[in-house]
């Protein structure tokens, strides 16, 4: 059983899952298995998510009304459900790329601080 | 919207498939591809489990997993029944005393009386707070209550009640002496009660030219009549009286009195007399107001207590200073349950002394079994389960056992609720009527809930730092020190509760045997005493020549060796005369601002003292010359003699009355002197007492007997002789002196009953938790002891060493049950008058018996400890 990734992988950031579903999502619906492939090569495999945080967050999405879903058959033949973007779940993406990039702009602040660099 | 299971799994399968799909395409070999597309899956079950649990509102998915570790609890606790079983048993014991306790207290302290608009009821009391503590209640006489009557704009109206003991005759069965209540028209109206059968009594059945009416009370006409309805306009005697039964009263609280009857003024003639309706301190009537619409019990409180000051300053001669007459107002409920209030709320707090011993036995078993699930509860962590689940798994586990606890302790309640009104009922009439109600069953699911939720929290978790590698692969049990504390506490703590309720079932179990053993100075076996109760109508002879004859005939009678009357029966009639009236003697000047000294009043026939064997020590007894007409005389006791003649010259002196109730003083000689005897307590203590001869008074009602073999034997032919002379005559409540005095302790056998019942169970309790506990280490060191005997050790050390482990926490547990029953004696004191503290012997006592319970307790595991084989020991593990 070789892995096919030996590549470091970071910890997904807590809260930030649910961002990269809605960001995936931005160009047409997906199934679940194309929207973990999708986190992963467009981090250039450095991102990861398990399934078992996956699916849980999608039907999570798809009770908030961000995601809708809808069944249609895979590459693979098989019957797999599709998601895709409403229109809330848009403006919610929105909401939470504003605020991460607020939130990489403090962190950073403070990272490159003089202080933080004398230290 | 929301998807089903098999939707779900459609989506699993269809993400496996792509991602097998990619690793072929990718190259790899498909079995592989397949086995690294699980693989990397992870837990199927889980994930699915969690996707399904979005869609389920939070306490949804709580109840069902609850419901799933319900059901695997039970599987679990089937494996060890017997641990199981003494939980349930504990537990039940637990929640039955105190829900049994807690109903009765409801009944008595909290339900409404059945009386109309029982909320505007109150009793008014006037008591005599300079005579004693809590102050001696008075009563009232006819002119005080005709004074409030006509003032009192508060009380809408007033009901009044007395007491009188009347001979029924009529209604079937032999004439009997029975206590009636005599009544005014207003009394049940204001009452606020109803009857079942035909009417109560109203304002037409007042004032003296009425027709005498009777109403039954529930009681008496289901008890003895069996709820005959033909009874009502049956024509009753009521000594010389005559009356119609006209109704039965509805079942209620028999207040002030317990009574058959409830009569009209005119059946009584005493309350016809002038000194009843005219006398200002001839108080023996009950007071029961009604208020005002609008106005509270405070501003009745306020108003009355104005009355009556002016009613004191109009007539100062009615009101001694020195007994201090004070006026009260309260509801009547409050009244009724006061008695009750203190001793259901000790009962209450035993109950709840039992429940924590209960709960701390629990916690300790559970915390052992936790222990010896501690591999298994690693294993569910290591597998993903959450500390709320963890809990949940322990939680459902401690409900099942709790639940099956209560079910057992509700059902346990029923008995004991019976067994504890009862005993209540001495204190409170309303306990009587107390049923099982729902209310058993919401303490006892509150309390099963209490224990249960409290039972989860006690066995700690594995911990996500420690390493759960040991734990996983041992299947052994492994005690750490922290469990073996925590263990050792609540062992401790079932010791210490154990020990308050020891030493306070010993304190009222050493009362009780002081009790029984005093010395009364009577012969109590062989003396039987009867009421023949005065005035009994219909007897044709005068009342000296009735004694004469009933002396004389039961004299004769085979095995009757000696006859004697009186007015009093020893403890039987206790408190019916009051603290005495005062006398003095010739040649005796009290000091400055002392009052005359007080002696029991006694009319005693020839013979008395021989027949109830109270030693004459000087002088002579009285003789059948001793009559009206003839030299008035006296025999005083011992204590009299020596107050008052320390000089030993009493006989031949004389002493006289100066009560005014006995009118002009006139003196009597002193013809003897008798041993002390204390016919009032039960408690013996120095008692003046002051004898007349029964033919100078004419009165007496009592009649001694002693027989030669069994008194009880003589009963029936006694009877006969009586009614041969009086056909009419009740003869009534023969007992011997010393069934009377069992008769008056049991209060005190009842209360030390209940509170040993109490300890016991607590004792029990504690001896199997301290056994668990020490069989629960010996077991975990079962190594340990195997390496102590290897190296030498000889099988009796180790025997000692569990022993004085037990011993350990026995003593601790003392030493801590003695502190705190002390500080809550000190705390309970604030609120009670009546609180004791145990003396030396019960609580040494209670020591002892902790400590032998403990070395009982502790030998089973002692003895395993010093069998341990020393080759398996040592290959285990």
């Amino acid at each position: 059983m070789t892995k096919t990734s030996d590549a470091p992988r970071l910890e997904l950031l807590q809260g930030t899952l649910d961002m990269l579903v809605l960001r995936t999502l931005q160009w047409g619906p997906r199934h679940g298995h194309g929207i973990g492939q999708a986190i992963r090569s467009q981090s250039d495999d450095l991102l990861k998510v398990e399934t078992g945080s996956l699916y849980p967050a999608l039907h999570r999405l798809v009770k908030r009304g961000w995601l809708k879903a809808e069944w249609g058959i895979s590459e693979a033949n098989q019957r797999a459900r599709y998601y895709q973007l409403t229109a809330a779940g848009k403006a919610q993406l929105s909401v939470e790329r504003d605020r991460w990039s607020q939130l990489v702009d403090a962190i950073g602040r403070v990272m490159n601080s003089a202080s933080a660099i004398k230290e | 919207m929301r998807p089903d299971l098999d939707d779900l799994d459609d989506e699993i399968r269809g993400h496996m498939a792509l991602s097998v799909k990619e690793r072929i395409e990718r190259g790899e070999d498909p079995e592989a591809a397949r086995l690294a597309a699980l693989k990397e899956f992870g837990n199927v079950t889980l994930t699915r489990d969690s996707m399904q649990g979005v869609w389920r509102h939070r306490w949804f998915e709580s109840a069902e997993a609850l419901g799933r570790d319900i059901r695997f609890a039970m599987r679990a606790l089937m494996r060890v029944k017997g641990m199981a079983a003494t939980v349930v048993v504990t537990l039940a014991l637990g929640i039955g005393a105190n829900a049994a306790v807690f109903s009765v207290v409801r009944g008595v302290l909290l339900r409404p009386l059945v009386n109309r608009d029982e909320d505007r009821l109150v009793y008014i009391r006037q008591s005599a707070t300079g005579l004693g503590a809590g102050g001696e209640n008075m009563t009232f006489s006819v002119p005080e209550i005709n004074d409030l009557k006509s003032r009192a704009t508060t009380i809408s109206a007033f009901g009044d009640f007395s007491t009188v003991d009347l001979a029924l005759i009529g209604l079937g069965g032999e004439p009997r002496m029975v206590k009636a209540g005599v009544v005014g028209g207003a009394f049940f109206d204001v009452m606020g009660l109803h009857p079942v059968l035909g009417r109560l009594l109203n304002a037409g059945d007042d004032g003296p030219k009425a027709e005498g009416a009777a109403v039954l009370t529930y009681r008496f006409w289901t008890t003895s009549l069996n709820s005959d309805p033909t009874v009502i306009g049956k024509t009753i005697r009521l000594g010389p009286r005559t009356a119609i039964v006209v109704g039965v009263l509805e079942p209620s609280v028999p207040y002030p009195a317990d009574t058959e009857i409830i009569a009209n003024i005119v059946t009584s003639p005493h309350h016809l007399g002038a000194t009843m309706v005219t006398n200002r301190s001839h108080r023996m009537t009950e007071l029961f107001g009604r208020l005002a619409p609008g106005t509270s019990v405070d501003a009745a409180r306020a108003e009355l207590t104005a009355l009556y000051a002016a009613i004191v300053r109009e007539h100062p001669e009615a009101y001694s200073k020195k007994a201090n007459i004070q006026l009260t107002v309260k509801m009547l409920r409050d009244q009724i349950a006061s008695p009750a209030r203190t001793i259901l709320l000790v009962l209450l707090a035993a109950a709840a002394v039992v429940f924590v011993i209960a709960c701390s036995n629990v916690a300790n078993l559970i915390l052992a079994r936790s222990v010896r699930r501690e591999g298994e509860l690693a294993v569910r962590a290591a597998l993903g389960a959450g500390h709320g689940a963890l809990r949940r798994t322990l939680l459902a586990e401690s409900l099942v056992l709790c639940g099956a606890g209560a079910v057992l302790g509700v059902l346990l309640a029923q008995p004991l609720v019976s067994l504890v009104s009862r005993y209540a009922a001495r204190f409170s009439i309303r306990a009587l009527d107390v049923t099982v109600d729902a209310s058993v069953l919401w303490v006892g699911a509150s309390l099963a809930i209490a224990a249960a939720v409290l039972l989860a929290y006690v066995p700690r978790l594995p911990s996500p730092h420690a390493p759960a590698g040991l734990g996983l692969a041992s299947g052994s049990v492994r005690i750490t020190p922290g469990t073996n504390r925590r263990l050792r506490v609540f062992a401790t703590i079932q010791v210490a509760c154990s020990f308050v309720l020891l030493a306070g079932a010993g304190m009222l179990l050493a009362t009780v045997v002081a009790l029984q053993a005093a010395n009364t100075g009577y012969n109590m076996r062989q003396v039987l005493a009867f009421d023949i109760p005065t005035p009994a109508p219909g007897v044709a002879a005068p009342q000296g020549d009735f004694y004469q004859e009933t002396t004389r005939r039961v004299g004769r009678l085979p095995g009757v060796e000696g006859v004697a009357l009186s007015m009093f029966v020893p403890w039987r009639d206790a408190g019916s005369f009051g603290p005495g009236p005062q006398f003095t003697v010739e040649g005796y000047t009290p000091a400055d601002g002392e009052e005359n000294p007080r002696a029991r009043f006694r009319v005693v026939s020839p013979g008395f003292f021989a027949v109830l064997g109270v030693p004459m020590l000087a002088g002579r007894d009285f003789t059948d010359d001793d009559r009206s007409g003839g030299e008035l005389v006296a025999i005083v006791s011992q204590s009299v003699a020596q107050r008052l003649f320390p000089n030993g010259e009493a006989v031949n002196r004389h002493m006289w009355w100066t009560d005014p109730y006995f009118g002009k003083p006139a003196p009597r000689r002193i013809v003897g002197i008798v041993g002390d005897v204390d016919d009032e307590n039960i408690v013996r203590a120095p008692a003046q007492a002051i004898y007349q001869p029964v033919r100078q008074i004419g009165v007496a009602g009592r009649l001694f007997v002693r027989a030669a073999g069994d008194p009880y034997a003589l009963v029936p032919a006694v009877t006969r002789a009586i009614r041969e002379i009086a056909a009419d005559q009740p003869v009534e409540r023969a007992a011997t002196l010393e069934d009377i005095r069992a008769e008056v302790l049991s209060p005190e056998r009842l209360n030390a009953f209940v509170f040993s019942a109490f300890a016991g169970i607590a004792l029990l309790i504690a001896v199997v938790g301290v056994a668990g506990v020490l069989a629960f280490s010996v077991s975990a060191r079962t190594r340990e002891f195997g390496v102590r005997l290897a190296i030498g050790s000889a099988p009796r050390q180790l025997l000692a060493r569990v022993l004085g482990e037990g011993v350990g926490i026995a003593a601790i547990g003392i030493a801590a049950g003695a502190a705190g029953g002390y500080a809550l004696a000190r705390v309970a004191a604030r609120f009670f008058t009546t609180v004791q503290l145990p003396g030396a012997v019960p609580v040494l006592g209670a020591a002892v018996v902790l400590i032998c319970a403990a070395v009982i307790a502790s030998l089973m595991p002692a003895a395993r400890a010093s069998h341990v084989d020393v080759v398996q020991a040592l290959r285990s593990e």
